[in-house]
């Protein structure tokens, strides 16, 4: 007896030595590729700021380039996979925030707010969709690039907002126009994957109710969520340290649900925002600031969003990416610049408008790609139109935003001469 | 004499009223920075009189025109609050009244970009950023400069009331101050507030002015930042300690009081100015702040103690006459109502906290009030002091 078990004990140390010790490779961790992105993006914004005071979310980017797919390729695909948890729930937040900057109670005060936003996302479908045809690229491709482009970036605009601490007008309506953007970008992108689908001769069912169970599903899961928390806050009594944990948790769960049931992460937590400002008529639920918890997450959203550019991109693409960035931007001027006079909005400062909404991020294009999956030559082919774009608008739209929101007198950064 | 003390003299029943006013935002009720856009936008839509900036990008400034009874004052008043509200609203801002925020941080404030207001901060530095704070002046008419003077001792009796009635100041950067209007306490940290001199002849008071202007202690009279200051550029004497009201109601009925009194002073002549009425004037001053109309003052004729609201609602009754003369008897009465009932804005502001338990939801309802959408909310003036 003894012995056997002497014999087990040896022979067992003998298999396997050292078995308490890693075995190579080692397996990715999730948990140090996060910190890595966390400091590595920070530090990178640090360095940016520093140095040239551009924004921070562009040192974000560059050092994504830089680890990437343009850069030292340290940023795997088979990396960025993993860390498209962190992603999820970086566009979550965000989609949560700007949810929440959209006061349907503004618009009733200031219709023409609304109209400004379906008119400029109007005008920017139609003269990127035509100009990309005009440049001869099939209309399937050239109406799903300019659904990606109604949108300005949710993620640019809060970021580069939130650093200079603006307020007043020119942001409020930046962030309003960016969530009436967001929105109709969104369900047109989710529209179109049925005539996609119709294109790739799907089943009839798939092209019909496909788009019906993303829209529907995600906005239900939204509503759920935001009953919940109404529910729960009631309950935990109102105090900014529980309201902070309640949606957060929330936000994480509602992020996790959209991933499980196969729904859009950007939909549900973009209604979830939305209902948390407009569907709480009793004011349960406090406007809670989250945004230490947040920026954590988006800079690791950026440092990816980075990764994921191709350079090589831009120098394939730069014909069609200067005609997208051009009709785009002339499209939500064109809205923008006749519209907001009948909102008060005085013309210089509706030129500086115009150039917030000009950010743009690569996000939609992946999204877009992974809902068409089962067709990849589909995802390639839009990329090659858009990404070249986003490359650029990536880059500058920080700057641009930047900018209007500084002349705009709306930074909260007090320069000596008191503005 | 030069220009700028000639005291342009108007008629001794008239007033008129300034109010400054808090914008805010709709996502926690914190304190907005929109003044110049919210400006532009009044000024754009319609004409409500003179529509100003004051010292941060947070407040701006309303004024009445001159009136002469109660009820037209009202009227012009609910009109520039409705187009302010109006226009306010189309920016996705709210306006309120009350004399403080209920919690907005001082540090985050921005001065409004003028010479003028750059040149206090300059001046007053951390000061500047804290006078955020919003009173209500009351501009109360008089023949001469010597009128006004006297008037000015007569009223200085009755500062504690006009703090105590308007008292609408509890909180500051989101705690209870215990007192009713803390707004004071601010206003007492600069050099010059305080008290005119005991100065009769406006001669005199001419003079004492440019010695001060020659020594470079002032610039003009807008840098004495006085309780109650004459301004000869209108011919008036302006009440300066009231907290904005919580509306524009008890906006009107505080300047319907202050013109009896004017109106009993100035055609009666009572009695002379009491030097004694400036040995008790602080501690009757920080009575009213503290207690509101459960404060205890020292009567300087009568050298007595006696509560505020006792006080008032003994010389509300005394100006019965002047009030039936002025056309205000029911203002005053409804005034008197709300004093015996000690029903104050402060005392309303304490009672939403306790209610909802949070300063934003002061905040909004504070606003809502204001915008004139309390409907379902509490009643316009909560109980207790």
């Amino acid at each position: 007896m003894f012995r056997d078990g002497c014999r087990t004990l040896l022979t067992g140390t003998a298999i396997v030595p050292l078995s308490f010790l890693p075995t190579l490779p080692l397996p990715a961790s999730p948990l140090v590729l996060f910190g890595v992105l966390l400091i590595a993006g920070h530090i990178g914004g640090e360095l940016v700021y520093r140095i040239t005071s551009l924004p921070r979310i562009t040192g974000y980017v560059l050092v994504g380039m830089l680890l990437g797919a343009s850069g030292l390729k340290l940023l795997t695909p088979e990396l960025t996979r993993i860390a498209n948890v962190f992603v999820d729930i970086a566009l979550g937040l965000v989609l949560f925030e700007l949810g929440r900057r959209l006061d349907f109670k503004w618009l009733r005060h200031d219709p023409w707010l609304l109209v400004t936003g379906l008119v400029e996302s109007a005008l920017s479908f139609g003269f990127v969709f035509f100009a990309l045809v005009y440049l001869g690229v099939d209309p399937v491709y050239a109406a799903a690039a300019a659904a990606i482009g109604v949108a300005t970036s949710p993620a640019i605009v809060l970021l580069v907002t939130r650093e200079l601490g603006a307020e007043g007008q020119i942001t409020e309506r930046t962030l309003a126009l960016t969530a009436i953007n967001s929105v109709i970008s969104f369900v047109m992108v989710t529209m179109m994957l049925s005539w996609i689908h119709s294109q790739y001769r799907a089943n009839w069912y798939t092209v019909f109710l496909h788009p019906v169970y993303l829209l529907l599903g995600s906005v239900a899961l939204g509503f759920v969520a935001n009953h919940i928390a109404k529910v729960l806050a009631r309950w935990l009594r109102k105090h900014e340290r529980h309201h902070f944990m309640l949606l957060l948790g929330l936000i994480i769960i509602t992020v996790g649900c959209a991933t499980v049931f196969k729904l859009s992460v950007v939909l549900a937590l973009l209604a979830f925002g939305v209902m948390v400002r407009n569907l709480d008529e009793r004011h349960d639920l406090m406007a809670v600031d989250m945004s230490q918890v947040e920026e954590m997450f988006f800079v690791v959203l950026f440092v990816v969003g980075g990764a994921n550019l191709h350079v090589s991109d831009l120098l394939a693409g730069s014909v069609l990416a200067a005609a997208f960035i051009i009709a785009r931007f002339v499209g939500k001027s064109l809205g923008v610049l006749t519209l907001t006079w009948f909102s008060g909005v005085r013309r210089r400062h509706a030129a500086l408008l115009c150039m917030g909404l000009v950010p743009m991020s690569g996000f939609a294009v992946t999204m877009m790609q992974s809902a068409m999956a089962e067709h990849p030559e589909f995802g390639s082919k839009l990329g090659s139109i858009v990404l070249a774009a986003v490359v650029v608008l990536e880059l500058i739209g920080p700057l641009m935003i930047q900018f209007a929101l500084r002349r705009a007198g709306e930074s909260g950064v007090e320069l000596p001469d008191g503005r | 004499m030069a220009d700028e003390m000639e005291f342009g003299g108007s008629a001794g029943n008239t007033m008129g009223v300034e109010l400054e006013l808090q914008i805010l935002n709709t996502r926690d009720f914190n304190l907005a920075r929109d003044a110049d856009d919210l400006l532009d936008l009044v000024e754009k839509t319609e004409h409500v009189g003179a529509v100003k900036p004051e010292i941060t990008e947070s407040m701006i400034e309303v004024n009445s025109s001159i009136h002469e009874r109660h009820e037209t004052l009202l009227a012009e008043l609910r009109g520039i609050r409705d187009a302010v509200s109006g226009a306010a609203q189309r920016l996705n801002l709210r306006v309120a009244g009350g004399g403080s925020h209920p919690f907005h941080k001082w540090t985050e404030r921005r001065i409004y970009p003028t010479d003028r207001f750059k040149h206090l901060l300059d001046l007053y530095g951390y000061l500047a950023k804290q006078f955020t704070i919003f009173g209500q002046h009351i501009h109360l008419g008089c023949p001469s400069g010597d009128d006004a003077l006297y008037l000015l001792h007569m009223l200085s009796r009755y500062v504690p009331h006009f703090i105590a009635l308007s008292a609408s100041s509890p909180f500051q950067q989101g705690e209870d101050t215990a007192y009713q209007s803390s707004r004071l306490n601010t206003v007492s940290a600069f050099p010059l507030s305080g008290q005119a001199p005991f100065i009769h002849a406006w001669g005199d008071f001419a003079a004492y002015f440019y010695k001060m202007r020659d020594l470079q202690i002032v610039d003009s009279m807008k840098d004495f930042y006085w309780d109650i200051r004459p301004k000869p550029e209108y011919g008036t004497v302006e009440i300066r300690v009231l907290d904005t009201p919580l509306t524009v109601e008890r906006a009107a009925l505080l300047a319907a009081y202050a013109q009896a009194l004017a109106h009993y002073f100035l055609s009666t002549r009572p009695r002379e100015p009491l030097r004694d009425v400036y040995l008790f004037y602080s501690y009757n001053r920080f009575q009213a702040c503290r207690y509101g109309l459960s404060g205890i003052i020292a009567d300087a004729y009568t050298q007595q103690r006696v509560e505020l609201k006792q006080d008032i609602v003994t010389m509300l009754s005394q100006l019965a006459p002047h009030a039936q003369e002025l056309g205000s008897t029911a203002a005053l009465e409804e005034l008197t109502d709300l004093v015996r009932a000690q029903r104050t804005d402060a005392g309303w502001l304490r009672t939403v906290f306790t209610a909802h338990g949070t300063m934003n939801d002061v905040a909004r309802l504070q606003s809502d009030l204001w915008m004139g959408r309390n409907e379902g909310a509490l009643p316009i003036n909560g109980n207790g002091a």
